[in-house]
């Protein structure tokens, strides 16, 4: 699963660009599924992709199961004289990670500039430029040469290549949530005991529009979503901010910004964890969102869980999180959803 | 051009913070590369790397039939720190966690989130800590350099086998290959200008040189031109040239604050730097056809001319500087023809009779 998700992590895909991302997937699903065809694939208006796979059994909850394939980026918004590019984040990014790195346009590089120290003034050393005050440079000197390459609206990326890192952990740009969707291809890979629908939602950082379509389509019963949430236990945090822990399982959240999650399902999850000896952890503060903030408000309601992977430095080029972690939280969604299915 | 972009490349990979015991990699990279213009040339204990090339014509061998002899020329030195800015370990806490200090002017505002690489026993991939948004109070306020953190993923136990305080970090950042002539890296502050006196020398091949030529990659500019100072000590110079990065232009520099990139070497005067030597380059970038600009410093250069000039009983200097966008971060670029053309004025003023 580790080479699945490096390379899921290797594609760009930011919301509403997520063609390579969904491409893949489906490319690895169509080579997986049983000579007889047991998975129906749809993409949808909004190019979510929406996977129905048969399980041996009929469940008597309608299942989905959802992960996002978009990815937190930029988008060019202009082109200056000297041939530098302007550019917006797509999806919450601090300006703070932004300056200073490379970002791929394309197959252009470019480096997002920053003054040199020795020229700052003393109270310039102490602010931290927004992104409206950075450029990036892709090493032309005019307007024109710039737009031979790069057009405003073209789509910019980190670059966070995956790698090893310490004891059992990896780092790469795009792990929320490409982790997600490969837990999903993997059980998606495997036979599963009840039939269930598993959706690769789009623009999930810009306010989870592909999720609200796609649930809508669906009509599920209930629904669990695999997400990547912010780890602060770094030094200089404390007590309730650390919000979750690397190492000690998939976080299963009772409430967040965007979402009050069903109470049963929080508890079968807990229950389902410690019967089957996987570790799992709650959040301790109420912070961040994910899709099931517009999950669960959809048609008549719907009962959502999340399981979420641990994840330091989210939304930047660099996210961490420890495979363990990665290994129990597919566990724990395989066994969470055989216990919903007949719930 | 491929040949400045293969040496670059081949500088930019290795590393060279600061004080690394013993030979820095970027030192014996650069010592390496000497080594084909100078066959026996060294390093010393503090990580310079130099030889000397005895210039003119040799005389007839009358006086020895063994020994090549030379008339006695002034000696010219050429010099350009080998050296980066980086981190160093400071402290490592139970968890594992390691707080760095600054070693070399690295930008803290640019630290957060980005992966570095811990020069332990072996290379450790790591990240700067960052706060998470929720935890995040006021977005406009930068890293300070106190508060440096390093994720690496081990615990203390683990660390210890492989790391120790005083090891060095860098900020990574791959040498990459942008439009036209212009590439980024970590480390172009000073790799540029190392490969422009390699180039130089390279020039020079088969011409006859007007000086005895000593050459000096420097150790420790960054943490205030230690290197330079030993070095100029030892090779005992008349006139020196050193060559270093400045500010290339940017949005938050004025236009006479910085160099414009692509438009050539920068040719430096300050009231530290010889006044004629900075008129000969003028003279010889326009003889030669060689793109250049003037840069005026009113005091200090902030490169290594400014030790070297009073080294023993003085030395006359001049300085030329390659522009470099994003100086002190792992996103430095430079234009490749701004570094031919500082090769090029290197090669004639070494090859120039002026001031034999």
């Amino acid at each position: 699963m580790i080479d699945l998700l490096s390379k899921l992590c290797s594609l760009n895909g930011t919301s509403g660009a997520e063609r390579d991302v969904r491409d893949y997937i489906c490319s690895k699903i169509k080579s997986a599924q049983n000579s007889d065809g047991d998975c129906e694939i749809k993409t949808d208006n909004l190019g979510n992709l929406i996977v129905f796979k048969k399980g041996k059994k009929r469940a008597k909850n309608k299942i989905m199961l959802c992960a996002h394939m978009d990815e937190v980026g930029f988008i060019v918004d202009y082109i200056t004289s000297d041939g530098l590019v302007k550019i917006k984040n797509i999806g919450g990014i601090n300006p703070a990670a932004i300056i200073g790195r490379r970002l791929m346009f394309g197959s252009v590089a470019g480096v997002v500039g920053a003054k040199p120290i020795h020229k700052l003034k003393s109270d310039e050393k102490e602010k931290q430029p927004g992104i409206d005050e950075l450029f990036v440079d892709i090493g032309v000197s005019f307007r024109e040469e710039t737009v031979e390459h790069i057009s405003l609206g073209d789509n910019g990326y980190f670059i966070g290549e995956f790698c090893e890192m310490g004891d059992n952990l990896v780092m790469a740009k795009a792990i929320d949530d490409r982790l997600g969707c490969a837990i999903l291809i993997e059980m998606l890979s495997k036979t599963q005991e009840y039939d269930a629908h598993y959706v690769f939602t789009t623009a999930e950082e810009v306010g989870t529009r592909g999720a609200s379509a796609a649930a809508f389509a669906v009509k599920p019963d209930m629904a669990i979503v695999l997400e990547a949430t912010t780890a602060a236990d770094i030094p200089g945090v404390k007590d309730g901010d650390i919000v979750c822990k690397l190492g000690e399982g998939p976080v299963v959240s009772y409430m967040d910004s965007g979402a009050i999650y069903d109470k049963e399902l929080y508890d079968t999850a807990f229950f389902t964890a410690r019967e089957n000896g996987i570790k799992c952890q709650t959040k301790t503060k109420i912070a961040g969102g994910n899709d099931s903030g517009v999950i669960h408000k959809t048609l008549s309601g719907i009962r959502v869980v999340a399981l979420s992977a641990p994840c330091r430095y989210l939304h930047t080029a660099n996210c961490v999180i420890n495979k363990s972690d990665l290994k129990e939280m597919l566990s724990l969604a395989e066994k969470l959803f055989e216990k919903m299915a007949i719930l | 051009m491929k040949y400045i972009y293969d040496v670059l490349e081949g500088l930019c990979g290795a590393v060279g913070v600061p004080g690394v015991a013993g030979c820095s990699d970027a030192a014996c990279v650069a010592l390496e590369l000497l080594r084909k213009y100078i066959p026996d040339a060294q390093q010393d204990k503090f990580g310079n790397v130099y030889g000397i090339i005895k210039g003119g014509n040799k005389l007839s061998a009358a006086l020895s039939d063994e020994q090549e002899t030379f008339p006695k020329l002034p000696t010219l030195l050429l010099d350009a720190h080998i050296d980066e800015v980086g981190m160093i370990v400071t402290f490592i806490d139970d968890k594992g966690f390691i707080k760095a200090g600054l070693c070399g002017g690295v930008d803290p505002r640019i630290l957060s989130a980005q992966r570095v690489t811990v020069w332990g026993k072996k290379p450790i991939n790591g990240v700067v800590c960052s706060l998470p948004p929720h935890l995040v109070k006021d977005e406009k306020k930068a890293l300070k350099k106190e508060d440096i953190i390093i994720d690496v993923g081990l615990s203390k136990e683990q660390l210890a086998e492989f790391v120790s305080l005083g090891d060095r970090i860098t900020v990574d950042g791959e040498f990459t290959r942008l439009k036209k002539a212009r590439l980024t890296s970590r480390a172009l502050d000073n790799r540029a200008g190392v490969a422009a006196i390699l180039y130089a020398l390279e020039l020079m091949q088969g011409r006859e040189l007007k000086y005895d030529l000593a050459v000096l990659f420097s150790s420790l500019e960054e943490v205030g031109g230690r290197g330079a100072r030993i070095g100029a000590y030892r090779l005992k110079p008349d006139f020196a040239v050193v060559v270093d990065v400045s500010y290339g232009d940017c949005p938050e520099l004025l236009v006479h604050e910085s160099g414009r990139m692509g438009d050539g070497v920068m040719i430096g005067i300050s009231p530290y730097l010889d006044r004629e030597i900075f008129e000969n380059f003028k003279i010889l970038a326009k003889t030669h056809d060689v793109k250049h600009q003037i840069e005026v410093m009113s005091r200090s250069t902030g490169t290594n001319a400014d030790e070297i000039t009073v080294s023993r009983c003085g030395v006359r200097g001049g300085l030329l500087s390659i522009p470099l966008r994003n100086m002190h971060t792992p996103a430095e670029l430079v234009d490749i023809e701004d570094i031919e053309a500082t090769g090029r004025l290197l090669c004639e003023f070494c090859c120039d009779k002026w001031g034999v």
